[in-house]
């Protein structure tokens, strides 16, 4: 028994990327803590970060390959794995090509150099990830507005936060930890808070502004509306650097804020307040969240939003949304040779000429997938592998996500459990958590930094996703390298730094600087913000942003109101889970047992629904249970339920994937997708909720 | 020797319950007895933990004299003579007595006893984002909290 070692690394516990150090016994994790000298995180670690020992030795882990038999899952080694697979995919490519092949991920943490490396090396231009309506979205849509995503600059101090659409100390918005901006405001920053639940940080705000769920991109024209009308904005940019002004103006003139108050149901009053806060205290940054992607709106809500920080002047500018610069390595583009795809291939993207955003961020829209599979058109998806993902729970429209990958001739999933999704796989293989990887963290992300993630441990015979993709790669011709740390050091090499040496040093700082703009421009084809879109106009879309009416909402669909009344805000977060994941976790399920539906005191008085009781939620297209809590912090005409429910204590293959699922309610109809993007409408439903006979 | 507190703040507490995950593995503790938890009342969080008060109603109800107050004024209790009565349970008006029902002996906070020892903060407080758990002497705790209301604009 020796004395335990402490291994400096970064988490992954959701998007990664605060510092930790893993203390070592004996080749055992014993015990994690935040790492104080972290530039992320500061010494802080969530609860889902802290649990990671009970995750990484869980009793029902599985550390080997299986595959499935007529008697079950049945153990086999990596090499049996890896050629089934690699045989399996080149049958498929010879019968039918390799766009017949999916591959997919989840919310894709680190590794998606490495599984598009595969997938465009492969051929295959069916990429499914959550991309389509979780910030790739706001990437692809902020690369078109203004060349790159503009993110908080928090420790450039403002002076004022928009809030929108977003927890941070509850969840990781990607490039956003809530511990940087929980320093931002208690250093006096002011802060405005656009959120249909009043939450922590609505409670703290100076404004709430409680919205109709789904209508951001009509409240961020209101306030363009008043920012415009009321002169606030700052001219000398909007005449230099905004591609279409006048167009956009007339545009905005279309929302009035009494007919912003309709849609929204937020007082004019409240919102010029805030827009006059948000535009005339200087610096400001808009923290955005993922649910104004999870509409129809999509594209155009988060054009609106990059408006709002370029014609206020808070684009680039320390304390605003800045444009990180990232430290000299290669790029995860760079990595993942998309140039390498052959234009054929790219052409036969599923859903590629009608989400033409989507296909130009490399992903498809899960419907998409679904549809080849279940209809065999435009052409048949055959064989498919999905890393970290479990589209079961997570995707719109479970039943229809699980009837096709039930379908689907040959399914593999590398994951660290036997997920619902993994019940429907012919192979499952076994990943390592983040305490089991070598990787350079957080180089996908836009906030300047480059992590050390270095391995503690290995655990039984799990490997890290990055050596599947590079030991399947070389078993397929590809060109990879010998280890994962060969391609490290690649990933580094204009650093002028190896792997080895990078670990020593922990992270890489980005240079900052400021207005770069003032000396490049915006990297979009008229060297401007484009509120007005050149590339939209030339793709057939509108090229001006507006708000489309939510395709299943009290206003356009009156005739469902008899039968579900109430407006259905699905996928509320809970700061101990992540997505689908961690339900198996002693600490963690202890904290939230069951999944949790708000309601309104007067909305369960109506309902005659108490506090803590099993309810049922149903949409037009199914019933789910979930426990209600009264939450008089909404609006009674909302119920807002979690996401990303199975239960992993029920131990039939479906492990309860449909009990409690919110995604068994969601639609993914296209008449409600984002028409450039394809992104689904996850959040905004109509519903009806009841107690459950049995209680 | 210069006494110890731990206080949090709580209209800073957010509901994130890092500080009870991170407690459970300093402690090793399995599901069942949570020294430190945090009662959701959205938008309002409560923390139920153990004031390591200066007269412990807990102590004083041990039938068997197994709850003390060391000289750094942290409440302990001699696992050896508890009889698991649970009276220190009943008798905790912040419900900060645990019980763990594996052994059956009433089980709580330590104050992170032996990290203090390596001059190292109480897990709870080092796991905290918005930094709420106050601990050390008490005049460092009141001059955080009143920097804490001027910067809130509470005073």
């Amino acid at each position: 028994m020796g004395e335990a070692t402490r291994i400096r690394t970064v988490c992954r516990g959701c998007h990664g990327g605060c510092g930790v150090i893993a203390h070592v016994k004996d080749g055992k994790v014993i015990k994690v803590e935040g790492d104080p000298k972290s530039p992320i995180s500061h010494g802080t670690l969530c609860s889902k970060g802290l649990a990671i020992t009970q995750l990484a030795y869980h009793p029902d882990r599985v550390l080997y390959p299986m595959k499935k038999t007529d008697k079950g899952w049945k153990r086999i080694s990596w090499d049996e794995a890896l050629d089934t697979l690699v045989g399996k995919f080149k049958e498929v490519i010879k019968e039918y090509g390799p766009e017949s092949i999916v591959i997919g991920q989840g919310t894709g943490r680190d590794y998606e150099s490495h599984l598009y490396r595969f997938a465009n090396l492969l051929g295959t231009p069916n990429v499914l990830t959550a991309g389509h309506m979780c910030y790739v979205s706001r990437v692809a849509a902020t690369l078109i507005t203004c060349g790159n995503l503009p993110v908080c600059d928090y420790e450039g101090e403002p002076q004022c936060i928009v809030m929108w659409a977003c927890n941070p100390q509850w969840t990781n918005p990607d490039e956003y930890k809530g511990e940087v901006f929980w320093r931002a405001y208690t250093r006096g920053a002011k802060l405005i808070v656009i959120d249909p639940r009043k939450g922590f940080l609505a409670n703290r705000a100076d404004l709430w502004l409680q919205l109709r769920p789904g209508t951001d991109a009509a409240l961020a024209l209101g306030f363009h509306h008043v920012i415009i009308e009321e002169g606030l904005y700052d001219t000398g940019f909007a005449e230099q650097y905004i591609h279409g002004w006048d167009a956009f103006v007339e545009r905005v003139n279309e929302y009035p804020l009494d007919r912003v108050e309709e849609i929204t149901w937020v007082k004019q009053d409240l919102i010029r307040e805030a827009a006059r806060m948000y535009a005339t205290t200087k610096p400001a940054c808009i923290n955005w969240g993922v649910p104004t992607e999870q509409t129809l709106n999509c594209t155009d809500c988060t054009r609106l939003l990059t408006g709002l920080m370029a014609i206020t002047g808070n684009l680039d500018v320390p304390g605003g949304n800045v444009f990180f610069v990232p430290p000299p390595v290669r790029t995860v583009s760079e990595f993942s040779r998309h140039r390498d795809l052959p234009p054929e291939q790219r052409n036969k993207r599923l859903g590629g000429n009608q989400y033409k955003l989507a296909s130009r961020v490399a992903l498809i829209t899960p419907k998409a997938a679904w549809d080849a599979i279940l209809t065999g058109k435009p052409y048949p998806l055959k064989a498919g592998l999905l890393c970290g993902s479990n589209p079961v729970t997570t995707r719109a429209n479970a039943s229809e996500v699980h009837e096709a990958l039930k379908k689907l001739e040959f399914l593999v999933v590398i994951d660290f459990f036997l997920t619902p999704t993994v019940e429907l796989a012919h192979m499952f293989l076994p990943a390592g958590t983040w305490l089991e990887q070598n990787h350079v963290a957080d180089n996908w992300k836009r906030h300047g930094y480059i992590l050390a993630r270095q391995k503690a441990v290995d655990i039984g015979e799990c490997w890290q996703d990055h050596k599947i993709f590079l030991e399947l790669g070389k078993r397929m011709g590809q060109e990879w390298w010998d280890t994962v740390e060969d391609a490290l050091d690649y990933l580094l090499e204009p650093s002028n730094l190896t792997w080895e040496q990078f670990k020593e040093r922990g992270y890489l700082k980005g240079e900052m600087s400021y207005r770069k703009y003032e000396e490049k421009g915006f990297s979009t084809p008229t060297g401007k913000v484009e509120l007005y879109s050149t590339i939209l106009e030339k793709w057939g879309y509108d090229p001006l942003p507006c708000y489309r009416e939510i395709p299943e909402s009290p206003i356009s669909r009156p005739d469902l109101l008899d039968r579900y009344p109430y407006i259905l805000n699905a996928g509320l977060r809970t700061p101990v889970f992540f997505h689908s994941e961690l339900r198996m976790i002693p600490w963690l399920r202890e904290i939230r047992p069951d999944p949790i539906v708000e309601i309104h005191p007067d909305t369960a008085k109506e309902r005659g629904i108490r506090e803590r009781q099993w309810v049922y939620i149903e949409t037009p297209r199914g019933r789910i249970r979930q426990r209600a809590t009264l939450n008089g912090g909404i609006d009674p005409r909302v119920i807002v339920a979690e996401h990303g429910w199975w239960f992993p204590e029920i131990k039939d293959p479906g492990h309860g994937w449909d009990i409690a699922n919110v995604n068994m309610l969601t639609d993914n109809d296209p008449e409600s997708h984002d028409p450039a993007m394809g992104s689904t409408s996850l959040r905004v439903l109509l519903c009806s909720i009841s107690p459950c006979e049995d209680e | 020797m210069k006494k110890i507190s731990l206080i949090i703040f709580q209209r800073d507490c957010m509901g994130c319950h890092a500080c009870e995950v991170a407690c459970k593995q300093e402690h090793k503790l399995d599901v069942g007895p949570r020294f430190i938890k945090v009662i959701e009342k959205s938008p309002v969080y409560i923390p139920i933990y153990c004031h390591h008060c200066a007269r412990p109603p807990c102590r004083d109800a041990c039938p068997e004299d197994a709850i003390f107050r060391d000289e750094r004024g942290i409440v302990h209790i001699k696992e050896e003579r508890c009889i698991g009565c649970k009276a220190c349970i009943e008798a905790c008006p912040f419900g900060a007595m645990q019980f763990d029902e594996e052994r059956e002996v009433a089980v709580k906070c330590d104050l992170c006893y032996e990290r203090l020892k390596n001059n190292e903060e109480p897990a709870c407080s080092k796991a905290c984002p918005t930094r709420c758990i106050l601990w050390g002497d008490m005049k460092k705790i009141s001059e955080e909290i009143q920097e804490r209301l001027l910067q809130q604009q509470m005073i």
